[in-house]
Parts: structure tokens; C-alpha cells; sequence
């Protein structure tokens, strides 16, 4: 895919676009990944139908190897059905594939995320009169503690990346070196965050999120302006690779056609 | 007298929730995406249950509605939204402002919620789980003291477990693709929660889309994942799920979704929905034909048969 070349004006493609393209990027053959709704799902399929073909989706609903004909509404779409190699319930997928530790890469998302990966889905303010009531955790508490690696997707501005969360839903990197041995968390941790705005990851030795790229259309100003905390930047930055031609035909044409998540 | 006993279980869903379903109780739902229980759902609403505690892992529409109908005293579970189609507005109105009562919820993750299940259908406390740790799930309590307790492997591996404890339900709904006149109940597709999550129901009340004769449940017994003698009450109810999916009978109604999820952002839109979908209409019959057949016929799932298996020995 690397080979084709990318597509030079701009903008040529939506932001949500590149967001699930970069989450496929992520994806290595072969891998297991554990996929929720949305953007994770097309970014997931996306890599499967390019550069990953080998790599197994699981759905939490209970579907292993899953092989949608359609975009699925959501993790428990019949859609994932058909074609699929094993089928069991939340305990088979959770139970015997995540938590032994056989998934390599997990996808969430967040409303709130600090500087450590630390996550919030479940409410915006004080716990007992919220300002704005969220779903809660679902399976991400469970992804974002179990699976080997963990690719985070939101939407990016400075109230949702904060100095610390309003509550707590999936650990990060907790506190940084060592915090998720302290707990007693037996893998894992975020290896990068994908927004509207760039992709970050985060330093081996502080566990600190850092920016690697910007979006392209995107600056510097706009990326500092949209976190609430002084932000590292990698000492040679770049830019997003911008789609190409391929991934993005694949995304529009066998992911996502009707524009379901895409906008 | 077994035979009266079996006949004394298929019952309309109106009966169904009259005998079974009173004020206060533990009711479990269920369904993860798809097979809501959402003719139970609706008529606990038109038979106005109160002080309810709803138990699931993740409910969408199914909860939003009981909570706006002031159903609903508390939740234990882990997610409550709509999905692709946004958040669930009445939730948010009660845990906002109150609106139509205070309402609280005890939350774990997904998986917690199931291994709770488990840990009842298993006659179990509590079960040990993995996540969870170093989370706010574990710190912050609403009704339950201690909400989930951290143990250190008391045979010496050095890994930490989070013990959660059992979540009994007094009664579990399942909507099941088909079960025979025993309540021997049939589903297929992904289980979600549904296989713990129903036997730790000490009532279970099955409704489903076709009622058959208990050879065909007898020629394929893989399928079953409710005992009849665990069942306590049959509702034959086609379309029963809708607006969501039942494998091999129909599909997601996402414009139907699509629509509560715009009406119910504002209290009044909200009110008005439920005064025409579910007060509006007698019961799920009344409710099937205001779709219509022309919205069925879109629904309505193709053909896409399994293989079969030879039982033989």
C-alpha cells in the first residue's frame, strides 16, 4: 500500500477518514484484534482488506474471525455472523481469548483521556450529579487492561485532554513507569492515541504522551491549543502520511459505502 | 399433572409480566446488539412497574425507555447508550436532574458483569477477575459496599484478581429464536450475556419467536441454552425484539432507532414516542400492525441455512 502514491491535494478526504486509516496502519498481519463499533471497526476491516489480510476480529457480542458482507451497526450486528469461525457469548471472547492474553491490539475510544492514556466513558463532572451522564465502560474497561496493546480513537479538543480525568474508566499507563504492575494489571497499556488532530504515542521512559504527527491542514498551534497540558512533541515531528488512493477507495467502497461512520 | 404443568407455562405477554414481574424486584434483561427483550420491555411500561432493579452488561433503548417511564429505581451493569445512534437521553435526563426520579447505578465492565452472572448461574459468591484494577470501577461505590474486593493469588503466583460479586436476577427475561412447549429454548448467533446471564435468573421468562414441536428441539440439542425445567413462562411473541435483530427472522430497524434516538433527546419529543409506541398501542400485536406490513417486509431476514450435523453414534 505504501507503494501507491498519495493523494496530493488536500483535502481530498474527510478527517474521520484518515483517523480510520491510520488506526489500519496499526494493524499487523496476523494479528488478533478485538474491535468495537465505529471507526475502530472500519479501520480494523480496512487493514484486513489491505495489508493484513490474515488478521482475526473478535467481537465482544461473542464472534471470532468475523467477516462482514455489510458495515455492522454494532458489536453485535447478525452481519458478523455468517462467515465467522466460532461463535460463543461475552465469557468466550473476554473470558478465554482477552484475558489469557491472546489478543495483540485492542481498539477504544474516550471522552476524556490525561497525559498517561487514562481514560473516561463515564461521566463528565462530579460522579454523583453529573454534568453530562456517558455509557460507562462496556468492554473498554476490559480491552484497555487486558489486550497486549491498545489503539485509542477520539475526537480531539483541551476538555478532552485533560490533566486528569473526571472519572476513571480504563487504565492507561495509570501514573506512568510501573503504574499498571502496581495494580496488579497483568499486560498491556496504550501504544497510540488517533485523533481529529494527530497521532500521539508515548515515551518508554516517562510513559508520557507525546505528539509524532500532526495531520496534515493541521497546526502546531491547533494541536497545543487542544490539550490542557504542556505537551511533548517529538523531536522531529512530521506530518500524517495523508491517505492513498487504496486505502481510501477500500474504505469507501467495502467499509463503510453508505458513509455510516465516515459522516 | 406434568402435562397441565407444561400447558400452564405458555401464557400472553400481558399475563406473563401480571404473574411474574411485580414492583421492586431484580429483573434481568438481555441481548447484546440484537434479541432485546422488547415486548417485555413495553409492557412492563403500559402495566406501570416501579422500583425495579434492571441488571445487564450493556443496555441500549430497552433500559433508556423503563427509566423514562419511572420504571427503573436502580442499575447494576456497564454501559447504557445507543450505539451508533448516540446517548440515551432519559438516563441522562434521570442521572442529570432527576427526571423522572433519582436514579443509581453500581457499574463494572462488560466482562465484570458477565463473570457476576456466571457466579449466580453457578450457585457461586463471587467470581475472580483480571480487569478492572487500578480503575475507578473498583474505587467508586454507588449502593454496594464493598462493591469488589482486590486479592492478592492466595497460592502464591504473585498475580492480583478483582473479586466481583454474584448478580443474582429474582427474574431474567431471554428473547429466544424458538423453544419448544417445555421452555427447552433455542438461540443462535452470538450469545452475548444471555447463557449465564439468564440462568441466574431465579424465574426465567422466555419469549419467543416460534413456539415448535419439541422434536425439532430434540433433533438439535447444541442449540438449546435454557433447560425447559428452568422456564417458567412461554410468550410466543413474533417480532418481539423489534427494533432490533432476531438472526434468521429479521433485521435491524435502524431507521426506527434512528428516530427514537432524535425524539428522545428533548423530554416532550420523548414523552410524545412513548405516548405513540408503546401507551399508544393495546400490546405487541397492536404494536406489530401500527409498523405495518410494508416496514415488515423490508425487516424480514433472507435465507441463509447452516450445514447440518450427523447426531449419529
Amino acid at each position: 500500500m505504501a507503494t501507491e502514491a498519495s493523494l496530493a491535494s488536500e483535502p481530498g478526504y474527510k478527517r474521520t477518514e484518515l483517523m480510520a486509516i491510520c488506526a489500519a496502519r496499526e494493524v499487523r498481519d496476523g494479528e488478533i484484534a478485538f474491535i468495537g463499533t465505529g471507526l475502530p471497526m472500519l479501520g480494523g476491516m480496512l487493514a484486513k482488506y489491505t495489508h493484513a489480510p490474515h488478521c482475526i476480529m473478535v467481537f465482544e457480542s461473542g464472534v471470532v474471525d468475523a467477516r462482514p458482507t455489510r458495515t455492522p451497526l454494532s458489536i453485535g450486528d447478525a452481519c458478523l455472523v455468517p462467515g465467522s469461525v466460532m461463535l460463543g457469548g461475552l465469557t468466550e471472547v473476554f473470558g478465554l481469548i482477552l484475558q489469557p492474553g491472546y489478543v495483540d491490539v485492542g481498539f477504544i475510544g474516550g471522552a476524556q483521556i490525561d497525559r498517561f492514556g487514562n481514560l473516561n466513558t463515564t461521566v463528565i463532572g462530579d460522579y454523583r450529579r453529573p454534568k453530562v451522564r456517558l455509557p460507562g465502560s462496556g468492554g473498554a474497561n476490559d480491552i484497555g487492561s487486558l489486550a497486549k496493546r491498545t489503539i485509542i480513537m477520539m475526537k480531539q479538543d483541551a476538555r478532552k485532554f485533560v490533566e486528569k480525568v473526571d472519572y476513571l474508566t480504563t487504565p492507561g499507563w495509570i501514573d506512568g513507569p510501573g503504574g499498571r504492575e502496581r495494580v496488579g494489571l497483568p499486560r498491556g497499556g496504550p501504544s497510540v492515541v488517533i485523533t481529529d488532530l494527530g497521532v500521539y504515542r508515548f515515551a518508554d521512559d516517562t510513559k508520557e504522551m507525546y505528539l509524532e504527527s500532526h495531520h496534515p491542514g493541521v497546526s502546531m498551534d491547533d494541536i497545543r491549543m487542544n490539550v490542557s497540558w504542556d505537551l511533548r512533541i517529538a523531536p522531529r515531528v512530521r506530518e500524517t502520511k495523508p491517505p492513498t488512493k487504496r486505502e481510501l477507495r477500500v474504505l469507501r467502497t467495502k467499509c463503510d459505502p453508505q458513509g455510516l461512520f465516515l459522516g | 399433572m406434568p402435562e397441565l404443568e407444561v400447558h400452564d407455562k405458555l401464557m400472553p405477554l400481558t399475563e406473563a409480566v401480571r404473574k411474574f414481574i411485580p414492583d421492586g424486584i431484580r429483573l434481568r434483561g438481555c441481548g447484546i446488539g440484537l434479541k432485546r427483550p422488547m415486548a417485555f420491555v413495553y409492557e412492563v411500561i403500559r402495566q406501570r412497574r416501579r422500583d425495579l432493579t434492571f441488571l445487564l452488561s450493556g443496555w441500549t433503548e430497552d433500559a433508556d425507555l423503563m427509566i423514562g417511564a419511572g420504571c427503573v429505581e436502580k442499575l447494576e451493569g456497564s454501559y447504557l447508550g445507543l450505539e451508533a445512534f448516540g446517548l440515551a437521553y432519559c438516563y441522562r435526563r434521570a442521572m442529570e436532574q432527576g427526571i423522572p426520579r433519582t436514579i443509581l447505578i453500581e457499574e463494572y465492565s462488560n466482562f465484570g458483569m458477565t463473570m457476576r452472572f456466571m457466579a449466580a448461574s453457578m450457585g457461586l459468591p463471587f467470581m475472580p477477575i483480571r480487569s478492572h484494577l487500578g480503575s475507578d470501577l473498583l474505587r467508586v461505590e454507588s449502593f454496594r459496599h464493598p462493591k469488589a474486593v482486590v486479592l492478592d493469588d492466595p497460592f502464591g503466583s504473585g498475580a492480583k484478581v478483582a473479586l466481583l460479586p454474584a448478580c443474582p436476577a429474582d427474574v431474567a427475561l431471554l428473547h429466544a429464536q424458538r423453544c419448544d412447549e417445555e421452555g427447552n429454548a433455542q438461540v443462535w448467533g452470538q450469545l452475548g450475556d444471555d447463557l449465564w446471564g439468564t440462568l441466574a435468573g431465579k424465574r426465567i421468562l422466555v419469549s419467543v419467536e416460534e413456539v415448535v414441536p419439541t422434536r425439532v428441539v430434540r433433533r438439535d440439542p447444541n442449540r438449546t441454552i435454557v433447560p425447559g425445567f428452568r422456564v417458567d413462562a412461554i410468550v410466543p411473541q413474533p417480532w418481539g425484539s423489534h427494533p432490533y435483530q432476531v438472526q434468521g427472522y429479521y433485521d435491524a430497524d435502524a431507521p426506527f432507532r434512528k428516530e427514537y434516538a432524535e425524539r428522545s433527546v428533548t423530554l416532550e419529543g420523548w414523552e410524545a414516542w412513548v405516548a405513540e409506541w408503546v401507551y399508544g398501542v393495546e400490546d405487541h400485536e397492536a404494536y406489530v400492525r401500527k409498523l405495518g406490513e410494508d416496514r415488515l417486509a423490508t425487516l424480514r431476514a433472507k435465507k441463509l441455512l447452516s450445514g447440518r450435523v450427523n447426531y449419529g453414534y
